[in-house]
């Protein structure tokens, strides 16, 4: 509306006003709150030592200790190692589905339901497929001779328990993407590649791989992003464990919060974590700008 | 009923001018049609009578009132936009009730006014259906509608028949023209089809980048066009412009002359480059002989009908002409042609101004 | 598109029907185990066919007060919902509409509030709420998870907006009408459908958050997530009750997904993909 007058501006800034104080109290302040305990030594599990000033100690502390290093290398790996499946299964079957044949609305729709339960039951559902002795998981791999997996009793396995959890629930997240994005291309350069008789492989390699990688990129990104807000599933699975092998970055601020009380190094820990979400929420911006000004 | 009075009016947009200083007056009950190419800035103006737009200079008096200021509900005014606007979510009756409810009738004049409305545009029987469920014509007609029950004393329209096919466009033409003489309301009406602007307006004001060019009755803006633009731009096929100098109370063109009309021989001077204005339809076929007849070779025909279009060369010079399609010549064809010397038209070639009686 | 071959089709079957499986295939399991009876309910192979028990959904509700906890996810849903779809619709409604140039670095910032990992905020929540005497209410839970749900809407209404032609406003405008009548009687019924996706949206994820409700919850605001979470315990898990009420959480989700899909892909992609 170009009858932008001064009145009309005054409502929009009203219309603006709550949303913009809410976000400012409950993101924001709490944001500051965590910036300014960073600074501080408050240890709940020490009553009586007073919670002074430390500047940087509590950055100095985790940032030289090689759990936090092994904190950082763990969610990182977790990262990559689900990120990259969930990248490959998630375009495979999003290129499978967005055939428009009938039927492969429902599947699509059919192939959603993970995305929406609620994380801690997805822990909770694989726990039971897991369970040593009892889950059906190993029941299953033995028909088809594998022999049983410690999965989450083992220092090497339970981060692949955690992946194929967290695989499990995202990947219909990118094939969704893949199959919208595909949808949204229109058919002439399929067409000029088909006259021009290249085979269907060269055609997805080289026609629909460069239409929808700004997409892909976008939603890697939202994936990168999340993977530091994996919780749940961890905490269900194996709370960080056996000893540290599971203890990605939120669990590590978690245990320093609440099992040792110390919410300094907590807190200095949460702002190493959002430094590098800011980070990465910036590369996610520039990348929905890339892809939203190509379609 | 009131008039619309633009003084001075420009439209900016950051550094560019949308709309340059246009001046106009709309006398009340008059049909005053803005027509010109795209961009030329009509819209805009439409826009800015409707208050959709601010002014950036100048003032707009509707009703004697300044109304610079007035929010676009308290303008008096109503408007039939290019796609409608119809409200999707409401029935036509609901669009109309919605249209006036700001003027808090009671409802028994509420139902009196949507009544007579869909009584005159022959709306009554879709009264109750949705927008999606109507043809072009009739969501057009549910627009004029919309903005009639309102009664207000300024009708905008904004190319009200752009999105309608060709033979529809004709049958609403003649609709919005028969509800002018019916109801006489003040109409400033926006479109770049010159049929339209020929066939509905009292005035038609001829705008190009942002500029009034021209102010006349569809008459005037034919058979004496201001300038080169308006001569071209007014008339299909368009005027055929020949350049040539004055001499000797002639017009000497490259390849011919012809004697200086009548009304051009006191004030055109000796030796001035003009451009000689001819309508294709101002050029007849002629038997070889008589003065002011010439040779014209057949380029090309156009076969249109009741008549045809020539591609002619007189010398160098291309020519179009129209003449009755049973005179129809072969192509390349020898043929001689006249010109019609009484609405040859003279411009100034350097500034594209009409010569006629400054 | 391209028309497969008899053979590649063939190919394409098999791999959707595994992809069908391998989805589908564990919530199926949650499902069959909530009324599966407890001695066999590790029995290899697994039995489908038995005599199917309520016991597991009759423990839940009776052993703990199941039905008070899920009686709170509800409420917190459906409050968070009331409250960020007001706010996160009026602010998108100006964001959509103002006309400057600084105006999408605020929708990007507003965007990006919902990203930041939770955890790194709870323990100055903790401490707020406990000043302000709503821990363990689920006021809080409200207000937290607005931070998630207010982006939420504000991102998915902005797009609804924008597609609302602005003649519409305008004929309205021009009609007599203010701002605000043309705001809720023209544009927002014409953006019901994002309303009804934002306000699902918001349902669910408050329906199906954990951290925050496990920490800054006790007994009387604890919601459905972390009870179940609860039947969890070191000495003996009861996986009967886990199951039954698990898939009593997964059900609005599920619904979810299969009355409104169109409308999925555009929010959990936050517009990278229209």
């Amino acid at each position: 509306m170009a009858y932008g007058r001064t009145r009309n501006r005054k409502i929009f800034l009203i219309f603006l006003v709550p949303a913009i104080a809410v976000l400012f109290l409950t993101t924001i302040y709490p944001m500051i709150y965590a910036g300014y305990l960073s600074f501080r030594s408050y240890d709940l599990a020490k009553p009586f030592v007073p919670r002074v000033f430390v500047g940087w100690a509590n950055y100095r502390e985790i940032l030289t200790s090689s759990e936090f290093m092994h904190t950082l290398i763990v969610t990182f790996k977790l990262m990559v190692i689900t990120l990259s499946v969930q990248l490959v299964l998630g375009v495979g079957i999003g290129v499978l589905t967005a055939q428009r044949l009938p039927g492969m609305a429902l599947v699509r729709t059919l192939l959603l339901i993970p995305m929406m339960i609620s994380p801690v039951i997805v822990g909770l559902i694989w726990l039971f497929l897991y369970f040593p002795e009892l889950g059906y998981l190993n029941y299953f791999l033995s028909l088809v001779s594998i022999s049983a997996v410690p999965w989450i009793t083992s220092t090497t396995w339970a981060i692949w328990a955690i992946a194929i959890a967290d695989i499990w629930q995202w990947t219909p997240f990118v094939m969704m993407g893949t199959a919208a994005a595909i949808h949204s291309l229109s058919p002439e350069p399929y067409e000029a590649a088909m006259i021009d008789g290249n085979s269907r492989w060269q055609i997805f390699w080289h026609v629909t791989i460069p239409q929808i990688k700004p997409v892909l990129i976008s939603l890697m990104f939202l994936r990168a992003i999340d993977a530091f807000k994996l919780y749940d599933i961890i905490f269900v699975l194996t709370k960080g464990g056996p000893g540290d092998a599971t203890e990605v970055l939120s669990m590590f601020i978690y245990r320093q919060s609440f099992t040792f009380w110390r919410m300094g190094v907590g807190a200095a820990a949460s702002f190493v974590s959002l430094a590098i979400v800011v980070v990465l929420i910036t590369f996610f911006f520039k990348s929905l700008n890339r892809s939203q000004e190509r379609i | 009923m009131s008039a619309i009075i633009l003084r001075n009016l420009v439209k900016r947009y950051e550094a560019d001018m949308a709309v340059h200083d246009i001046n106009l007056n709309v006398e009340a009950g008059e049909f005053v049609v803005l027509l010109g190419p795209s961009g030329c800035g009509k819209t805009t103006t439409l826009r800015m009578v409707a208050g959709l737009e601010d002014v950036s200079e100048g003032e707009i008096y509707i009703g004697g009132e300044l109304a610079n200021d007035l929010a676009p509900k308290d303008r008096g005014i109503a408007m039939v936009f290019q796609n409608y606007a119809l409200y999707p979510h409401m029935t036509v009756r609901q669009n109309m009730e919605f249209a006036l409810r700001p003027l808090r009738l009671d409802r028994a004049e509420v139902n009196r006014r949507i009544t007579e409305t869909a009584e005159i545009l022959g709306l009554d029987e879709y009264l109750a259906r949705r927008p999606s469920q109507l043809s072009g014509g009739q969501r057009q007609r549910v627009a004029m509608g919309r903005a009639m029950v309102r009664t207000p004393e300024v009708f905008l329209f904004d190319e009200p028949l752009s999105n309608l096919d060709a033979k529809l466009r004709t049958k609403v033409r003649w609709e919005i023209g028969y509800l002018h003489r019916r109801l006489g309301m003040t109409t400033l009406y926006v479109t770049h089809d010159q049929t339209e602007a020929m066939t509905l307006a009292d005035k038609i004001v001829i705008m190009r980048q942002g500029r009034i060019e021209q102010v006349g009755t569809p008459e005037e803006v034919f058979v004496r066009p201001r300038n080169t633009f308006v001569a071209t731009f007014i008339g299909t096929p368009a005027m055929n412009l020949v350049p040539a100098v004055s001499a000797d109370a002639n017009l000497h063109a490259k390849d011919f002359s012809l004697p200086m009309p009548q009304k051009f021989r006191n004030h055109v001077p000796e030796g001035l480059e003009v451009l000689i204005g001819i309508r294709p339809s101002n050029i007849n076929l002629a038997d070889s002989g008589p003065a002011n007849v010439f040779a014209a070779s057949v380029r090309g025909i156009e076969y249109l009908g009741t008549d045809a279009l020539l591609d002619l060369r007189v010398g160098s010079e291309e020519l179009v002409a129209e003449i009755p399609a049973i005179l129809r010549p072969e192509v390349d064809a020898q043929i001689h042609v006249s010109f019609d010397m009484q609405s040859l038209q003279l411009f100034d070639a350097k500034t594209g101004q009409s010569l006629e009686s400054i | 598109m391209l028309k497969p071959a008899t053979s590649e089709k063939l190919l394409c079957t098999v791999l959707i029907a595994i992809a069908l499986a391998v989805f589908l295939v564990p919530i199926f399991i949650v499902a069959v185990s909530s009324v599966k009876p407890t001695p066999i309910m590790f029995q290899k192979p697994p039995s489908f066919v038995f005599e199917p028990t309520a016991d597991h959904y009759i423990n839940l509700f009776t052993a703990r007060p199941f039905a008070k906890f899920i009686w709170n996810s509800l409420l917190v849903a459906c409050g968070s919902t009331a409250f960020s779809l007001t706010f996160g619709t009026l602010a998108a409604y100006a964001i959509s509409r103002i006309r400057h140039r600084r105006i999408k670095d605020l929708a990007f910032w507003i965007l990006s509030m919902r990203m930041f990992p939770p955890i790194a905020v709870i323990v100055p929540y903790y401490i707020l709420f406990k000043t302000a005497g709503i821990l363990d209410t689920p006021l809080a839970l409200i207000i937290v998870y607005s931070t998630v749900n207010i982006p939420l809407t504000t991102w998915l209404m902005k797009g609804f907006f924008d597609e609302v032609p602005a003649a519409l406003e305008e004929a309205a405008a021009v009609d007599g009408h203010g701002l605000l009548a043309t705001f809720f009687w023209i544009t927002l019924p014409l953006v019901a459908p994002g309303l009804a996706v934002s306000a699902v949206f918001c349902f669910i994820f408050s329906w199906n958050e954990f951290i925050f409700a496990l920490m800054l919850t006790g007994s009387e605001a604890q919601t459905a997530t972390v009870a179940v979470m609860s039947f969890w315990s070191s000495d003996a898990v009861q996986w009967g009750r886990i199951m039954a009420g698990s898939f009593i959480i997964v059900i609005p989700g599920v619904v979810f997904v299969l009355t409104c899909q169109r409308w999925l892909v555009r929010g959990l992609t936050m517009g990278s993909v229209r």
